[in-house]
């Protein structure tokens, strides 16, 4: 078993899925990040905001001035230039590791599953020969072009895809999802104006469809994209799965980036011949120079061993918390937990001045954006952070030794708003420690 | 066996859940065009229209006092005023597209007034009224304060306008600066805005259905918040704050406080301004059969915005005085306000697919 795992990862495979992978990669993040600068959101998300949700161990992150900030953004599309062009590659990928692991750091309001997954991705791609072929670098360094490189490098990327798809299939198989259709029976009545499919929009049996369908796809995707005679209608299915999520949901550029790097499973006679192709098309003319070896070394298979071990445990550890997960969030996040549940809600928040013993009600507005105010209702670990930073503002303004509770009503997949937390402890003595269990949550 | 077993469960679930004696699921999608444009041609253009008539006739009551300078002229300005800022509540829950571009919260009601900005503008003369800071010493708060100004007899009133040149041209530019961004907003609506509204069938950030439940949400807030808490001193360690009440000099407040609850429910229910209601988001939530703690959503909804009517009604006039008097009669509106905000902001977009958000963002 195990030479049979170490010749499967040293096997010689091409290195052309790498430099398409490269290659796509790069062009996906130039437009996703252009995208994000134009409209607004580095101001939006990272400038207007008077406040910030860290994440827990990560206080220490701060967003830099307007101008830093436009800066980290421009350095992230030069960097993903670079990746694309495999120009100074390896430095480009750290750069845009980092900055962009860095962006999403700032504040938790802005989590969304695929930052996650390109953070990740990058990551991995650090550590990548990705541009030992069809470079710039390759002309630069006079370097001998690589075409043949252990099946580990090709299989990190794709490793991480599958374990996306099936932990989001896991998240998946709850009573909610399954036998409720639920959140999908709430979202699909908004499109009962498309044409041609808008009637069907508000049948249950269709949310029931979509809902099995999303399930069993993403379980099984990823077993059907890493079998050579399945991957072709596997990525059929992949096309229309995420064409059908950008239709019903607000997500970017996400189904874009998943249906075009999937394409890392394709089988290497594919790949090669892009490369060749994308080579007779830019005039591009192999290299011979210097020679480099394979670069897969022990510490690097001891790196990614823990890191996929990580990625396993991961999505468990909501299971040492109390409560049910999709209410009170603990070890929600990093989970692949994608488009599950309808959660809104509205938190009242009070801080008391224990001098004189009397109340204020906080104008959220004045401290939130709204895409805080609106996160930060129904994660109760925001609601710490917000109650810790109202604590300095009300001690700034003059309070001796302000307390700060709220009264928080959330609704969970259409079930009625509820009292969300008990809206008499201090909220600002709260700790987020994730050694810590929530129990000021009320149950569900 | 597998996928034998697998249909097995599927069919075994399906079937169970509709089993669950739910109201029968409708035929036919809910037309939300028929719900747009009962709101615009039923609901919003006609309390437009009525806000563009009351305003037109307390600028002519206005210009025959400024000639005749008879107290009897002064009073039906002080009613046409009345009227006038009664029908401005009613269309306060509507910016957005033009009144969104012309800003009409802004411009026409933001209170407590800068008595202080009037006063100087009046004596000096010169001002520009679109300036940032003169928001705050223009619109209906401003007449309000030099309409009844501070403890002053009325005949006292008149005579500061009978002395003043400048005071009675700073209620014409006030008034004219109100009728001109009206006329903007109208004509924005009669003009294209009306097709775009009706056309705009989605419920993500800029749909017409998000820009309805937005702002009926930011509507209610501002009555929870500025009309009712800050008096009250919600904000303020619970000392109350009665001239930060709205119309404070004319204490009006709780009836266009009133006024404004029943705009929201217009809204709601897709009243008209006729009082018929026709196809509004109680019909939409009724359709989805939305439901709220046991009850329908739209139970809920309807039997909160009664309570809050009740609790309001119990408040004695004027509010500026009853937050100090009686705290708790007006301290038990508040609370029901609140339940409100929650079924309106949280249940009512949860169901509909809305995000209360007017900020564009990716979801995951």
């Amino acid at each position: 078993m195990a030479i049979k795992l170490t010749t499967y990862i040293n096997q010689k495979v091409s290195i052309a899925p790498l430099v398409i992978f490269r290659i796509a990669f790069g062009a996906l993040m130039f437009i996703s990040i252009s995208r994000f600068i134009l409209k607004g959101w580095v101001y939006n998300m990272y400038v207007a905001p008077k406040m910030f949700f860290p994440f827990y161990g990560f206080e220490w992150v701060k967003p830099l001035p307007e101008a830093g900030m436009y800066i980290v953004f421009g350095a992230l599309l030069f960097a993903s230039l670079g990746i694309l062009l495999g120009a100074l590659y390896r430095f480009c990928a750290v750069v845009f590791f980092i900055l962009f692991t860095y962006v999403e750091l700032i504040d938790k309001t802005n989590y969304l599953n695929h930052y996650y997954f390109i953070s990740l991705i990058s990551f991995i791609l650090v550590f990548l020969p990705c541009a030992k072929n069809f470079s710039f670098d390759n002309k630069f360094f006079k370097r001998t072009e690589l075409t043949n490189i252990p099946h580990f490098f090709v299989l990190l990327p794709q490793l991480q895809m599958f374990l996306v798809y099936f932990f989001a299939g896991v998240a998946k198989i709850n009573y909610d999802w399954l036998f409720e259709a639920q959140p999908l029976k709430m979202w699909l009545p908004a499109f009962s104006h498309y044409s041609l499919i808008g009637d069907f929009m508000e049948k249950d049996w269709v949310a029931y469809v979509f809902s099995w369908f999303g399930c069993i796809y993403d379980l099984l995707i990823g077993f059907f994209l890493f079998n050579r005679r399945t991957v072709n209608v596997a990525y059929i299915f992949v096309i229309i799965f995420h064409a059908a999520t950008a239709l019903f949901f607000n997500i970017g550029m996400f189904p874009y980036i998943m249906m075009t790097i999937t394409i890392i499973f394709f089988r290497e006679e594919f790949h090669i011949a892009a490369v060749r192709q994308l080579k007779a098309l830019t005039g591009y003319k192999d290299e011979t120079g210097s020679a480099y070896s394979n670069g897969l070394n022990r510490p690097l298979k001891f790196i990614f061993a823990a890191y996929f071990i990580l990625q396993f445990v991961l999505p468990f550890r909501y299971a040492l918390y109390d409560g049910k997960l999709f209410w009170t969030e603990q070890g929600y996040r990093f989970s692949w937990r994608v488009m599950l549940m309808e959660k809104a809600g509205t938190a009242f928040f009070y801080v008391k001045d224990n001098k004189s013993g009397r109340e204020v009600e906080v104008d959220n507005k004045k401290y939130l954006t709204y895409m805080q105010e609106k996160m930060m209702a129904t994660q109760p670990d925001m609601m710490v952070d917000y109650a810790k930073f109202l604590k300095q503002e009300f001690v700034k303004s003059g309070f001796t030794d302000p307390t700060v509770r709220a009264q928080s009503f959330v609704t969970l997949n259409g079930s009625g708003s509820r009292e969300f937390i008990d809206s008499q402890i201090d909220l600002s003595a709260q700790s987020n420690s994730f050694l810590k269990n929530k129990d000021w949550v009320k149950s569900y | 066996m597998n996928y034998k077993l697998f249909i097995a469960i599927l069919v075994i679930c399906l079937v169970s859940c509709r089993k669950k004696g739910q109201e029968e699921e409708p035929v036919d999608p809910y037309d939300k065009q028929a719900l747009l444009t009962n709101m615009a041609d039923n609901v919003i253009l006609p309390n437009y229209n009525a806000f563009k008539l009351s305003l037109d006739s307390l600028i002519n009551a206005y210009n025959t006092f400024k000639t005749s300078e008879l107290q009897s002229d002064y009073q039906i300005v002080k009613q046409k005023l009345h009227a006038a800022c009664v029908n401005y509540q009613r269309i306060s829950p509507y910016e957005f597209g033009p009144a969104e571009t012309v800003i009409v919260r802004m411009n026409f009601n933001v209170f407590p007034t800068d008595t202080a900005q009037i006063k100087s503008n009046i004596s000096s003369g010169v001002y520009t009224l679109d300036a940032a800071s003169n928001l705050d010493a223009k619109g209906f708060p401003s007449l309000d304060y030099l309409f009844y100004g501070n403890n002053q007899s009325e005949s006292a009133m008149i005579q500061l306008f009978v002395n003043s040149a400048n005071r009675k041209q700073y209620v014409t530019d006030l008034l004219n600066d109100m009728s001109v961004k009206l006329n903007t907003v109208i004509n924005g609506w009669n003009t294209s805005y009306h097709n775009t509204f009706v056309n705009s069938l989605g419920t993500d950030v800029g749909s017409s259905i998000g820009f309805l439940v937005n702002q009926l949400n930011f509507e209610l807030d501002y009555l929870k918040n500025a009309k009712i808490g800050t008096p009250l001193g919600k904000k303020t360690l619970g000392i109350a704050i009665p001239d930060k009440c709205e119309a404070y000099y004319g204490a009006q407040s709780l009836q266009y406080a009133y006024e404004t609850l029943l705009a929201i429910e217009n809204v709601y229910l897709g009243r008209s301004k006729s009082g018929i209601n026709g196809e509004g988001f109680d019909d939409y939530l009724i359709h989805l059969r939305a439901e709220y703690n046991g009850v329908s959503l739209n139970d809920a909804i309807n039997n909160q915005f009664a309570v809050c009517k009740t609790k309001l009604s119990a408040i004695a006039n004027p509010l500026s005085s009853q937050v100090t008097a009686n705290p708790g009669v007006v301290d038990a509106a508040y609370v029901e306000l609140v339940k409100l905000l929650v079924l309106l902001k949280t249940d009512m977009p949860s169901n509909l697919g809305v995000i209360i958000t007017y900020q564009d963002g990716d979801g995951d």
